[in-house]
């Protein structure tokens, strides 16, 4: 493919960025790159922006049409993976099809409703619309916790657990009727509480993995290496009298800051690398190498779920926020995904952290020569990646079986040559 | 006269053996193999008519041999110094003023642990009040919630301050200008050793062996993918011998992540046994039963270090438990007291509104050991290693008492502070010597930029994973020199930096974050002959 001329003719045009996050590590780093900050309004190259102007851009009444040298970090309809109960949904029917295909992913475990390769979401229902599903499901096993979550919101706003019946009926008669879809907007998802964590030092985390998406189709997935785990603040307590003490339960750094405990030196942070050291050293690598295995199986697996409903508009690349929770038994369950993870910094090392992160995101969607363009390929050279590592490239992927099937398969470094 | 050497060689012998008959009914497990040896006896597999040969095919195939070898391998450690060669050498200079200004830093720590006492109005010892210790019982496993008011105190002394000690020695017959503080450590007449020696020490670096920690993925010799699997084949291997020298010999090479808690136990003869989980027990009661000033320090001392730390912060409850039993641990006491490191001195406590007599006397604290600021690092990292907290203590102990308390200690030895700390200058000097120079140039005594790496072993100062590579290496060579070692390796790594900086805090920020530090291929490349 020839290359475009303007990028390393003589014009010299500057690139432009803007944003409404107003952030350092954000700023800093376009900077960094000589780019020039222009408003919205004007001709930019790069937009950072919150979900909100996003979707102002790609509505049908702003009518903004986007020319070839122009990147934005969302993709329009994101909300496919990042909304709790469209997630679950989506999921739900990716695991329908492959097996109607007659997938052998899609191999069925123990207990209805159970899968034995693709089971990675714990049990969720979306109320009002799956009351009675619920309820059927809540009968089997009447001794066990379910969260309840708003589907729109974050950072562990309106989340609250239930283990009697009777409280849902006492939270759904309080709660003006969200039970009659016409009058309430907002639904809920409730899902089966992971009642047995893996805790270290007696305490709950989850982890925060980061992955960039560049195409949903072809699928083009990194993973970030430096993902880290949130820990609770306060000792695991399963008892009902803790049931309500959410530093008890939610690992959000949103709601841990809160409580009394909070340490501002590490903000409840510990990196992934060190997790693992942990883990292999007091479980064993095989066990630590299969549950690592299972978090990309279960990150890639999401995304396959939502790629054929996203507009996988090329101007769009994406950074998401994985929650995933490791039960004791070391499976990862995922829990959802953020469309914009939050990039405020609580500690040194976060601000550091969060720096790479923008800066290695702008090095893989950006062409080498550093000036956007949709036309380019989006095969960033393996130099670009910095601390993302290649997760599915479906495109190298088929190349590559196209390429062995023809017989011309070589070797595998020569596609970076 | 080879005759004569035979004899005298056999005699010396005799002796040995003797001692360890003795010596051996002293020892933890001591009971426990004795009942285990009767119990075989008593089995069919000892025949009567030829004892000593079906005792010992008997001892070989239960694998009771392996437990008693591993024995007279501890007691042989645990006798003396860590490497006796050179210890005639020392001898021939007096070094008795070291001896002296322990006693003397003795003294000083116990006058400001009693000035503590006084000034808050505390004693040092007391019967802990019931609330108090139902309390502690209660919250014993998140001792983070154990809420006590401890803004009045303060670390008795931190490292800074012991390295202030360490220049005020004087060599009575090296004459020096009076009330100058020494630059250098040159004057004190301890040997050590060379870069040519170290090399000669620690020659599986030196020559370039493959080792674990620079890259699992190099590949192997035997039929194996990496090196990696190649280590972990041979590991487990070692492990099911159960010998410990060949676990020690392992080492060197260094230990995958999920061997290296059960090789440490081995090498240091800390795997937990019935009686020591006992032992544990009792140790946690005592700390129940009586309330001493030292759990306030050491409970400010892990809220200064580990709760603020993002590698350990985690760990935060069970270094509580860590701490505060091993400060009960009078085990700890005789090893550490009666080491020709120490100084002797131990205060003893009168519990609080008791007569003064025996049984209301204690040896304060038990262990005989009293924190200073940053002490709970000694046993941060083993938290990466054991999920049992007794497990870790054991090990965190045995290591202790092998190799730490020597870097908070003043003394002649080898292994010690200060033989550290002239290790590190003349190697800098000897091979850096445009650094020494510039060192000296902007009025900075190079030890003060590394002292407290060497003080605390790099606990805190290197991610945990480097730390534990690098404290592989100090059991298998069992010495310390490879940490002053490194330390010099860093100021060379980043010695363009340095060249370029000329005030204290400038070295500082140069050197303050070693995160991206590799460990083993850096002291790889230190230690191979150009």
């Amino acid at each position: 493919m020839a290359r475009r001329v303007s990028a390393s003719g003589t014009d010299k045009t500057k690139v432009t960025f803007c944003t409404d996050v107003d952030k350092s590590v954000i700023v800093h780093n376009f900077e960094k790159r000589g780019w020039v900050q222009v408003s919205p309004e004007d001709d930019w190259n790069f937009y950072w922006a919150v979900t909100q102007s996003c979707r102002n851009i790609f509505s049908v009444e702003t009518g903004y049409r986007m020319d070839d040298k122009q990147l934005i970090n969302h993709f329009p309809n994101h909300y496919e993976l990042t909304r709790k109960d469209l997630l679950v949904k989506n999921i739900k029917r990716y695991r329908k099809e492959l097996e109607r295909e007659g997938n052998p992913l899609a191999e069925r475990g123990d207990g209805p409703g159970k899968y034995l390769y693709l089971d990675f979401i714990p049990v969720t229902f979306v109320l009002p619309a799956d009351y009675n599903m619920f309820v059927e499901e809540y009968r089997k096993s009447p001794q066990s916790t379910w969260i309840m979550k708003p589907c729109g919101k974050s950072q562990g706003a309106g989340i609250f657990l239930i283990n009697k019946l009777s409280k849902l009926k006492k939270w759904s008669r309080e709660a003006k009727n969200p039970f009659n879809p016409n009058l309430t907007k907002e639904s809920y998802v409730i899902s089966r509480y992971i009642d047995n964590p893996l805790l270290i030092g007696g305490k709950k985390f989850d982890l925060r993995l980061y992955v960039l998406i560049t195409s949903f189709r072809p699928l083009k997935a990194y993973l970030f290496k430096l993902g880290f785990c949130r820990f609770c603040t306060v000792k695991y307590d399963t008892s009902i009298q803790e049931l309500d003490n959410m530093y008890v339960h939610l690992t959000n750094v949103s709601v841990q800051k809160h409580g009394e405990e909070y340490n501002s030196k590490h903000g409840g942070k510990l990196s992934v690398h060190n997790l693992r050291l942990y883990l292999e050293s007091t479980r064993g690598k095989a066990v630590t190498e299969k549950l690592f295995a299972n978090i990309t199986w279960c990150i890639i697996h999401s995304l396959k779920a939502v790629a054929p409903v996203m507009a996988n508009d090329r101007h769009c690349f994406e950074c998401y926020g994985y929650d995933i929770i490791i039960d004791n038994d070391l499976k990862p369950w995922l829990i959802e995904v953020n469309a914009s993870p939050s990039l405020t910094s609580t500690t040194v090392n976060d601000r550091i952290l969060k720096y790479k992160l923008i800066d290695n995101i702008i090095s893989i969607v950006v062409p080498p020569d550093g000036v956007p363009d949709v036309k380019w390929n989006k095969c960033p050279p393996p130099e670009a990646l910095g601390n993302f590592e290649l997760l599915l490239d479906e495109e190298l992927v088929a190349q590559e079986e196209k390429e062995y099937s023809s017989g011309k398969y070589r070797s595998s470094s020569s596609k970076w040559k | 006269m080879a005759e004569n050497m035979g004899e005298s060689r056999k005699v010396s012998l005799q002796k040995s053996a003797e001692r360890l008959t003795e010596e051996i009914q002293s020892m933890a497990n001591y009971k426990n193999l004795y009942t285990e040896i009767q119990k075989l006896v008593a089995s069919t597999a000892v025949k009567r008519e030829d004892f000593k040969n079906t005792l010992l095919e008997a001892l070989k195939s239960n694998g009771l041999e392996t437990e008693i070898r591993n024995t007279v391998f501890h007691w042989v450690r645990s006798q003396g110094s860590l490497s006796a060669v050179s210890e005639a050498s020392t001898e021939e200079v007096d070094l008795t003023y070291l001896k002296k200004a322990q006693i003397q830093w003795e003294r000083r720590i116990q006058k400001s642990l009693n000035s503590t006492c006084n000034e808050l109005n505390v004693p040092l010892a007391r019967i802990r009040p019931n609330a108090d210790r139902e309390e502690l019982a209660e919250k014993w496993n998140e001792l983070s919630t154990y809420d006590i008011d401890l803004s009045q105190y303060r670390p008795l002394y931190a490292p800074k301050d012991f390295l202030d000690v360490l220049f005020s020695i004087r060599n009575p017959s090296f004459k020096k200008q009076p009330n100058e503080l020494n630059w250098e450590f040159g004057h004190i007449q301890i040997r050590v050793k060379t870069l040519t020696q170290l090399r000669h020490l620690y020659v599986e670096l030196a020559k370039g062996m493959s080792l674990l920690g620079v890259n699992p993925d190099m590949s192997s010799s035997e039929n194996f993918t990496n090196l990696e699997e190649e280590r972990i084949y041979i590991g487990e291997k070692v492990l099911k011998s159960n010998h410990a020298p060949i676990a020690q010999e392992f080492l060197k090479r260094g230990a995958p992540r999920a061997l290296r808690g059960r090789l440490w136990s081995l090498v240091l003869g800390s795997t937990v046994k019935q009686n020591d989980l006992e032992y544990y027990e009792e140790l946690k009661s005592m700390v129940l039963q009586y309330d001493i000033v030292i759990d306030k320090l050491i409970i400010k001392d892990v809220q200064l270090t580990a709760r603020n730390d993002d590698q350990y912060f985690v760990f935060e409850d069970v270094l509580y438990k860590t701490m505060l039993c091993f400060s009960r641990d009078s085990e700890v006491l005789a090893p550490v007291t009666t080491d020709r490191s120490a100084g002797g001195q131990v205060i003893h406590a009168v519990l609080q509104g008791k007569p003064a007599t025996l049984e209301n006397t204690l040896v304060f604290p038990p262990s005989g050991v009293i924190p200073f600021h940053g002490f709970t690092m000694y046993a941060t990292p083993f938290c990466y290693l054991y999920d049992d907290p007794c497990a870790m203590y054991y090990t965190f102990r045995a290591f202790y008492l092998r190799y730490w308390f020597r870097l908070h200690t003043v003394s002649s030895h080898e292994q010690g502070i200060v033989a550290l700390c002239l290790l590190f200058e003349r190697l800098l000097q000897c091979h850096e010597p445009l650094l020494w120079i510039h060192c000296r140039n902007i009025h900075i005594q190079p030890v003060k930029i590394v002292f407290k790496w060497i003080m605390r072993g790099f606990s805190g100062h290197l991610p945990p994973e480097q730390l534990l590579y690098l404290w592989d290496l100090i059991l298998g060579y069992d010495s310390l020199e490879i940490i002053p070692l490194l330390a010099v390796t860093i100021l060379s790594f980043r010695k363009e930096n340095l060249m370029q900086v000329n005030n204290q805090q400038s070295v500082e920020a140069v050197l303050a974050d070693l995160s991206s530090l590799k460990v083993v291929p850096l002291l790889q490349l230190a230690l191979l002959r150009e």
